[in-house]
This record gives C-alpha cells, structure tokens and sequence, in this order.
C-alpha cells in the first residue's frame, strides 16, 4: 500500500505549485490511472515517489513505513517504472543485456538473473527477440523490453509513465494487452499514468488531476460519468464518449452498450 | 561506398573463428603485431600472407571481399612503398633520375613494409569482422581489469563503450530525421563550397547536441532507479568462456612465431 499525505512540490521556490496537498491511497494489487493533462503534477507526482525530486512536504507511507533518506534506496527497489521514449531508457546493447541490467545492479547470481530475464521476457513475448539490437524493434515491442526490465526485478508496484504516448496504436494495444495479464495474476500494483481517457478503462482506480490537485477519484464508470469535470480538466474524451453525450445525454455507457442503445 | 568499408564492420557467422573467446582473438592479434616483425626475408613473408590466407578462409570470408573492403586504405599503402621506394638506399641503383635514384633495396624494403602492413591491418579486419562490437567490449574491460590496481576506470569506461554502440543507431536516425526536417525548410546540404557546406551542417548539430543532452539526462534517471550504483556490488550477465580451442589457438599463434624466428636470417 502507498499512502500520499498532504504532498506539495514546487520546481522553484515560490508561486507555483507543482503538486499542491495532495493525498491518496493506493492498494497492493489496484490498477491505479493517474490522468491529467500536461503540467497536472501527475509525473511530479511519481518522480517524488522513485526518489528522483526531493525536497517535498507532506510525507509517503510505503507499506506502513515513511519514505525517507535512508530507506529510499531500499524502498526503491520496490518499485520499478517504464518511461515514456523507449529510446532513452534502453542501457542494454541488446534485449536481454537490458533486461540484465537491473539484475547486475542488484548483485542477482548469474544463474537467476538468466531465469529471471527469460521469464521476465516470455511474460511480455519478447524471447524470441532475446539477441536484437534496440534499434531493429518497433516502439511498442521497445515498451514491452522495457516492461520486461521492470518485471524482471520482481516489483511490488510497477509505474507507467506516459509509457505509450510515443508509440502506435498497435504497440499501443500490446502494452494494455500485457497489462492486464500482469494485473490479473494480482501480486503487483499498477500505477499507470497517462492522458488518453480511452487508455483508463482497464484500471480499477483512476485519478483525475490539474494544476497539482486532484479534481476526482473513483472507479473508472464514476470518473467516466463526470464529463464536465474531465472537459475542464482539458482532457479529450474518447469518441463513444462523445457521442453518448451528445445524443444520450451525460450518462456513461460503454463502446458496445452504446452500440446496442443506439 | 560506407557500405562497402569493413573497417569495424561485424558479419555475424558460426566459424571456428567467429566462436573463439573475444579475449583470444584480441591477444592473439597483439602478438602478430609482433610476430609481423620477425619476417626478414622472403620465406618468412611468404608465411604471413599464407597464415592470413588460412585464417580468413578458417572465418568462412572469401578473399576478394577482404580485400575489396581494403580499397580505401590503398592510398595509405601505396604511400608507405613510395617513400621506402624513394628513400631506403643500398644495393645497386636501379634507375637514376638526376636529382632522385631508386635503389634495389627500396624496392625490396617497400614491399616487405607494405607487405607487413597489410597483414597487419587484414588480421584486425578479420578480428573485427568475426567479434561484435559487445564482445570486444567485453574482452577489453576483462583483459585490463588488473589496470584497476593504477586507478584505471575499467568499468566505467567499459559501460561507456557499451552505451556509446548502443546508441550509434538512434543518433544516426536522429541525425537522418533532422536532415530530413531542415531540408523540407529549404537547407541545403550538399551543393556549395566547402565553408558554405560545413555552415549547412550547424542546423544539424545544434538540434542533434540538444536532444542527445536531453536523452543522456533521461538514460541516467532509467539507469538510477534501476538501481545502478556502479561496479561494487555488481554480477555480471554475459560471462566470458575460455575453453580448450582458446589456449589453443593461442599456442598456435605462438608456434607460428617461433618458425618465423627461426627462419629469419
């Protein structure tokens, strides 16, 4: 469980407030969306959390324990993350030198770190791929490496920031795909963070964020339903989204009940 | 014509060549620089350039293609047996041209140092040819471990040279990318004279130094809550096998050196 207390960050001292109070509580296990537009403090909010930005108020209890200076490093290895340009987080001169590398940082013996990376790579169906150079693969089959780097490091809770922005629709699906089979073996939390509203419907939770608050939380049909909130927000809503506002009024449906309403 | 160069180029393949530990090929290579300079006369070159032949056909490459991917060094070679050709002097003269002789010895000098060089650069092609760039990495930061004893960075220098060929691709399509971009703008890249061109190439460089100082910025938060620390504490993925064939091929190389010696006069 991660527990957020009154957290506030400013990138310079003064007026703008990055993150402004803010306070949640994710469950081992929840598929947790965090969405918002640029400049939400949804990023902000996880940079805080691996340690990246220090220098915050308010505090973050993981698993019961305060996140501090010495137990950062520790805490860390709890969590692993997968960032938006898949180029920029590839160390590794081939896929399964990447997916090592976590494991070589932690002093993993050589015959698990082998097992891990194999098992870490059939999760996501990259095996085959196991000799390729980074740059031979599309973005979405990059994403998935680098979700197969994260796994491979057995974490408790596994952040996506923005992970699909970057790549095609295609990829894009792919990496939803493996999502939801991570998710359904239950053991890891997911914190998935992104501003595509079409993105969040697999997630148990989402967040709504803007300007550092947090306008609404709540399952996704409970987000869903609030459209003004997620207009003013400046998010874009997905298309069937759209048109049940329009013809049906506000009430949320999903793609196929609205297909078989109208 | 890039495609053409084999300088540093790897063609991956399963000869007995390409299978040879990475840090046998290396040190095996540094001794024929030195074995090169035991040949002294003509039996000696003749066994280099025949020991050559048999390890590129050993590595599963034809002749032609070797030598084909050499034609850019050419001048380099040519070079050196017109200078010896020039100006090593003794034995009988040959031809007197006034106010420069060629001399029987320059001739023979320059071909034996051209000779030398050839072999010289031909067996690092093959080297290179038969290892990945990742493997010889690899090879060099175990083979100068010990220099960690001096306060040598080894690891570091190491994962530098590995970061660096892991990125070579992703710049070269940025760098492809950004062309493309200040084209459609209307630069102009190839016409001009040398001074205009270089300044065409200021538009490419500046975006391409801003966003590798974006991606360095990022690769170091990925490697950080990865858990990178540096070498302490640190397992090793790819391991190195020394196997029976690598000492072997080292005694080979030896003995060769050995006959050479013995032959010279």
């Amino acid at each position: 469980m991660i527990e957020f207390d009154n957290l506030a960050y400013s990138y310079r001292s003064g007026e703008y407030k990055a993150l402004d109070h803010i306070s949640l509580t994710i469950r081992q296990g929840d598929w947790v969306s965090i969405i918002g537009h640029n400049g939400s403090g949804k990023s902000t909010l996880v940079k805080i959390l691996m340690g990246i930005l220090e220098d915050y108020e308010g505090t973050i209890r993981v698993g019961g324990e305060v996140l501090n200076d010495e137990n950062r490093a520790e805490l860390r290895k709890r969590f692993a993350i997968v960032f938006q340009n898949p180029d920029n987080q590839f160390v590794g001169a081939t896929v399964e030198d990447d997916v090592a590398f976590g494991l070589e940082n932690n002093g993993v013996p050589r015959e698990e770190m082998v097992r891990r990376t194999e098992a870490a790579l059939e999760a996501v169906n990259m095996l085959s791929y196991r000799n390729h150079e980074p740059s031979r693969l599309s973005g979405g089959q990059k994403q998935r490496v680098a979700i197969a780097s994260a796994l491979a490091m057995a974490p408790d809770v596994l952040i996506l920031d923005e992970a699909t922005s970057m790549i095609d629709p295609e990829g894009r699906r792919e990496v939803l795909d493996i999502l939801q089979k991570i998710h359904g073996e239950g053991r890891t939390t997911l914190i998935y963070i992104t501003h595509d509203l079409s993105e969040i419907e697999q997630s148990d939770h989402a967040v709504v964020m803007r300007e550092g608050r947090i306008i609404s939380k709540g399952t996704v049909e409970e987000i869903y339903q609030d459209t003004d909130a997620l207009i003013a927000s400046r998010l874009v809503l997905p298309f069937h989204m759209k048109v049940s506002k329009r013809l049906l009024g506000g009430e949320y449906m999903s793609y196929d009940e609205l297909v078989k309403r109208l | 014509m890039l495609s053409k160069m084999l300088l540093g180029r790897y063609i991956p393949g399963s000869s007995i060549i390409h299978q040879l530990d990475p840090r046998a090929k290396i040190l095996a290579v540094v001794m024929f620089m030195a074995i090169v300079f035991f040949a002294n006369h003509w039996t000696g070159y003749g066994l280099l350039i025949l020991f050559i032949i048999t390890l590129t056909k050993m590595a599963g490459l034809s002749l032609r293609f070797l030598f084909n991917g050499l034609k850019l060094i050419l001048i380099l070679l040519l070079f050196t047996f017109f200078m010896h050709l020039f100006f090593t002097k003794g034995g009988t003269v040959l031809i007197d041209g006034g106010f420069f002789t060629i001399e029987s010895e320059g001739v023979i000098n320059g071909i034996y140092i051209t000779i030398r060089l050839a072999m010289l650069v031909l067996i690092t092609t093959i080297m290179t040819l038969t290892t990945s760039p990742l493997q010889l990495t690899d090879a060099i930061e175990r083979i100068c471990r010990p220099l960690k004893a001096i306060r040598v960075p080894v690891h570091e220098i190491a994962l530098m040279m590995s970061i660096s060929l892991r990125f070579i691709p992703t710049l070269m399509d940025e760098t492809e990318k950004i062309i493309k971009a200040q084209s459609a703008r209307g630069s102009t890249f190839m016409t001009g004279s040398l001074k205009s061109r270089l300044q065409a190439l200021t538009p490419i460089f500046i975006p391409l130094f801003i966003s590798s100082f974006k991606r360095a910025e990022e690769l170091a938060i990925a490697m950080e809550v990865r858990g990178y620390q540096g070498e302490e504490g640190r397992t090793y993925y790819r391991v190195l096998n020394w196997q029976f064939r690598d000492t072997a091929a080292l005694i080979m190389m030896i003995i060769f050196g050995i006959i050479l010696w013995m032959i010279r006069q």
